[in-house]
């Protein structure tokens, strides 16, 4: 009766000893590992996919018309090495730089721009970047090689910074002669691009595989190979970076401890979102005389949460004070330095001063409002903060409703009728860019999607003013007078405390820095895909 | 014997419409998948332009009447996330999951019936409760649990094993190892119940009589006839696993269909949706299939219930 226990000896025995020395698992030096919650789609194909994920793994591929600039955030110059506007505000002329090449040698040329323009406009991209480019092109024309004009509809005075990755829209330059030969098909099996990074191999669900294309101007590659990793869970992607089996690993807030503790380094990329609350269909007749359609009940709510607890506790201390709505220190049009004293001010935790408004308001022993929680994709600690802010309005006496529900059920709530959630308060979030008024539009004008403040037919003073703020805000040609429009726009919209700032969001990463070197993100950019090739390795410059 | 299959096959037949029809519906329920795909500032026209692209614009029943044309050529429609036939990219990831689940089961049964079969013969001794305590440990460790404390001894702490997804020989042994676990609990129990009760039969005793050694009686008469309903066993749990290793493949970042599944739901991706559950439920019913026809040859009665 001793076999089968010495056969499970033996197996057991066999597969400790086949599992050799350790650290057997450590992969080689020359590659570049990134492990990712998402790695989106995974079609490598510019056209194919939406935002986040495009920053990830198209960007190595691909460079952008517009760039970025790497120290303050916000755009600089890319494909294009500069532009100009004309002076009639409706065109716009690109330069391109000279001397670049597709992978497979083909130069990039003006044609290549006009050609990826018009693909991502076509009827079959889902490019986020996608619709706003159709509004906004009236025509595109190639002055000569390097020379791309493009007429749009109107005065778009950020017209150019919609084609950088640090917006919106996603100026891909793709190769118009190798797509022409192969075919869309084609294209997506055997990828090829100008950017720093060559397509190797692509293995739906695991992995994506690139090799260094040598000099670049966005800096040439440390590392003759990069993999990006789909690893969908936080603490097998802390074991993956701890173990050395990948360099960098993303993370969210909550694990910055553990993987401290393991010795790794914590790169924060700021400004990359904004975790906001906000209210719904408060201008509607059903919920005229609500306490939270009183403007100081609002203004209560907000004093009675405690952003620096926010801060310290559910985000590890890496997120910061936030600015007015959808604003970031790298915004543009915007007057900083006044937002900032704002913020500071207005924002400030003030329970007292909180219940003197409730009283005033004619609620001193507080009320019962529905609040639904909820988190982006990407950004799962919103949650969190919406249970911290729960807390922080039940502390004043305020009977909070708290419904927790995935964001797939919670968006469709939010577009079209809003039935649901008229008369209630959500969390939200914006996501960091340098331009604010396009999501002004969104929440905030009465055409909007969220129209927060009234619709077309229903809208009262203030959101009649806004939509007429916005519109100078987004149409006018002087810088100076654009900038005042769009100060007052931000100026009306904190007024109305129906959407909240609650905290500056960061991105997280842990490196391991034995597998890569210092370096620095590109402030509002979450995503590397823009930034690995000018990671180097470790013993080019150690962490300190 | 041939009636029996063809009932059985019409059976399975009326679950596969009846399904396709509540997947379509349930799918539809929760939301959208451009919803999802918009950035948080998307215009109406956005999601127009989006809807139309994903061919999510057309009516209900339009849609209703595609699929089920579609799905009877085994035509299931283009993953909206993937741009891909949604039964091309099923078939992508099914190999990652056979192999996964092929090996963990191989090593359960490795496991399970030698170590059922001990405390089977040595009931009541301290091999038979150690064994038992093993099978409470394996059923009442949560998976997910156990996966990540692996990661952490043997990757983290020992660095003896890769953390996670696939590779060579030895990517396999934690994701194994954390999927046998609830396993060979449940088989073992079984084996260990059915070999008692063979033990207990006419014909073992007979073999005794016979002057056989103990050895021979077990191994030869006794495990033998044990061994059915394991098999019946092994059948569903085969099954169970393709569908429901989500939370391993999703610890060790292995790129299978339960994952598949889940990220599917979660990007209202339908058409892959619908694809991955009704080839799914192809498998379930194909597996059972099997099962009640080996059961229906071993034993008659079934064929006349």
């Amino acid at each position: 009766m001793t076999r089968p226990w010495l056969t499970l000896v033996l197996a057991v025995a066999i597969i400790t000893l086949g599992a050799g020395a350790p650290r057997a698992v450590a992969q080689d030096k020359d590659t570049l590992v990134i492990a990712l919650d998402t790695l989106g789609a995974m079609v490598m194909d510019p056209i194919a996919d939406t935002r986040a994920p495009h920053a990830h793994y198209h960007a190595p591929v691909w460079d952008s018309l517009v760039g970025f600039d790497f120290e303050k955030g916000g755009i600089g110059p890319g494909v294009a090495e500069r532009w100009e506007r004309a002076a009639d505000g409706r065109s716009w002329t690109f330069y391109l730089r000279k001397g670049l090449k597709f992978h497979n040698g083909d130069p990039v040329t003006a044609h290549d721009v006009k050609f990826s323009l018009e693909r991502i406009m076509s009827p079959e991209s889902i490019s986020s970047g996608a619709a706003a480019l159709r509004r906004a092109v009236e025509s595109i024309e190639v002055k000569d090689e390097h020379t791309v004009r493009v007429q749009t509809k109107g005065v778009i005075p950020h017209f150019a910074a919609s084609l950088s990755r640090a917006v919106f829209m996603e100026g891909s330059v793709m190769p118009k002669k190798y797509i022409e030969t192969v075919g869309t098909k084609g294209f997506r099996e055997k990828p090829i691009g100008s950017g720093p990074w060559k397509f190797v191999r692509l293995v739906p669900g695991d992995r994506i595989e690139y090799e260094s294309a040598g000099p670049h101007w966005r800096g040439t590659p440390q590392f003759k190979k990069m993999t990006l990793l789909l690893v969908p869970e936080q603490s097998t992607r802390i074991a993956m970076v701890r173990t050395g089996e990948a360099s960098i690993v993303s993370i969210g807030p909550e694990a910055i401890k553990e993987a401290q503790a393991g010795g790794m380094k914590i790169v924060s990329v700021p400004g990359t979102m904004q975790a906001v609350y906000q209210f719904w269909g408060l201008y509607k007749p059903e919920v005229k005389g609500s306490p939270l359609s009183d403007v100081r009940v609002r203004e209560a709510l907000s004093l009675a949460v405690d952003r620096q607890q926010i801060i310290d506790h559910v985000m590890a201390k890496q997120a910061r004070w936030p600015l007015p709505f959808t604003t970031y220190r790298y915004s543009i049009d915007v007057d900083i330095p006044r937002w900032e004293a704002w913020a500071k001010k207005a924002l400030r935790y003030d329970p007292a001063q909180a219940k003197k408004l409730l009283a005033e308001a004619g609620h001193p022993n507080g009320f019962k409002m529905t609040f639904w929680n909820t988190a982006l994709p990407g950004t799962p600690f919103m949650v969190q903060i919406g249970e911290a802010l729960a807390g922080f309005w039940e502390k004043i006496g305020v009977k909070v409703e708290m419904k927790t529900v995935e964001w797939g059920v919670f968006d469709p709530m939010g577009r079209g009728e809003q039935k649901g959630l008229t008369g209630t308060a959500s969390m939200y979030r914006t996501a960091g860019r340098p331009e604010p008024s396009p999501r002004y539009q969104t929440t905030l004008t009465s055409g909007g999607i969220q129209h927060l403040l009234g619709e077309p037919n229903m809208c009262d003073k203030v959101c009649q003013e806004i939509d007429k703020v916005y519109e100078s805000a987004v149409s006018e040609r002087d810088d100076a007078k654009r900038a005042v429009a769009m100060n007052k726009l931000t100026e009306l919209g904190v007024n109305t405390w129906v959407v909240v700032p609650i905290i500056e969001g960061m991105g997280y990463w842990a490196v391991n820095p034995k597998r890569v070197g210092q370096f620095k993100p590109i402030p509002g950019r979450h995503e590397f895909g823009d930034v690995a090739e000018r990671m180097p390795k470790p013993e080019q410059k150690p962490w300190n | 014997m041939q009636r029996f299959i063809i009932r059985r096959l019409a059976q399975s037949l009326i679950v596969l419409v009846v399904l396709a029809l509540v997947i379509f519906a349930l799918a539809r329920v929760t939301g959208n998948p451009a919803d999802l795909l918009l950035p948080e500032d998307a215009s109406r026209d956005d999601r127009e332009h989006l809807l139309k692209a994903l061919g999510l614009d057309r009516p209900l029943h339009e849609q209703l009447a595609r699929y089920l044309k579609g799905a009877i050529t085994g035509d299931l429609g283009t993953s909206i996330r993937y741009r891909k036939p949604a039964v091309e990219v099923f078939f992508e990831r099914l190999p990652n999951t056979l192999t996964l689940v092929g090996i963990a089961l191989a090593s359960a049964v490795a496991v399970s019936i030698p170590l059922g079969l001990l405390a089977a013969v040595y009931r009541g001794t301290i091999v038979d409760r150690l064994s038992g305590a093993i099978a409470v440990l394996g059923i009442a460790t949560p998976s997910f649990w156990l996966g990540v404390v692996l990661i952490y001894v043997f990757s983290i702490q020992l660095g003896w094993l890769p953390s996670a997804r696939m590779g060579g020989p030895l990517h396999y042994v934690l994701p194994t190892i954390t999927l046998a676990a609830f396993l060979v609990a449940g088989l073992m129990r079984l084996v260990r119940s059915s070999v008692l009760e063979v033990l207990d039969t006419e014909f073992v005793k007979l073999a005794r009589i016979k002057g056989l050694s103990q050895m021979v009686v077990i191994w030869k008469h006794a495990l033998r006839n044990a061994l059915i309903p394991v098999v019946t066993l092994f059948g569903v749990l085969f099954a169970l696993l393709v569908t429901g290793a989500i939370v391993t493949e999703t610890v060790f970042a292995w790129p299978g269909v339960g994952r598949l599944t889940y990220e599917a739901v979660i990007f209202r991706d339908y058409p892959l949706l619908q694809a991955v559950i009704l080839m799914k439920a192809i498998i379930v019913l194909g597996v059972n299939l099997c099962v009640d026809i080996l059961y229906a040859y071993l034993d008659p009665r079934v064929r006349y219930a």
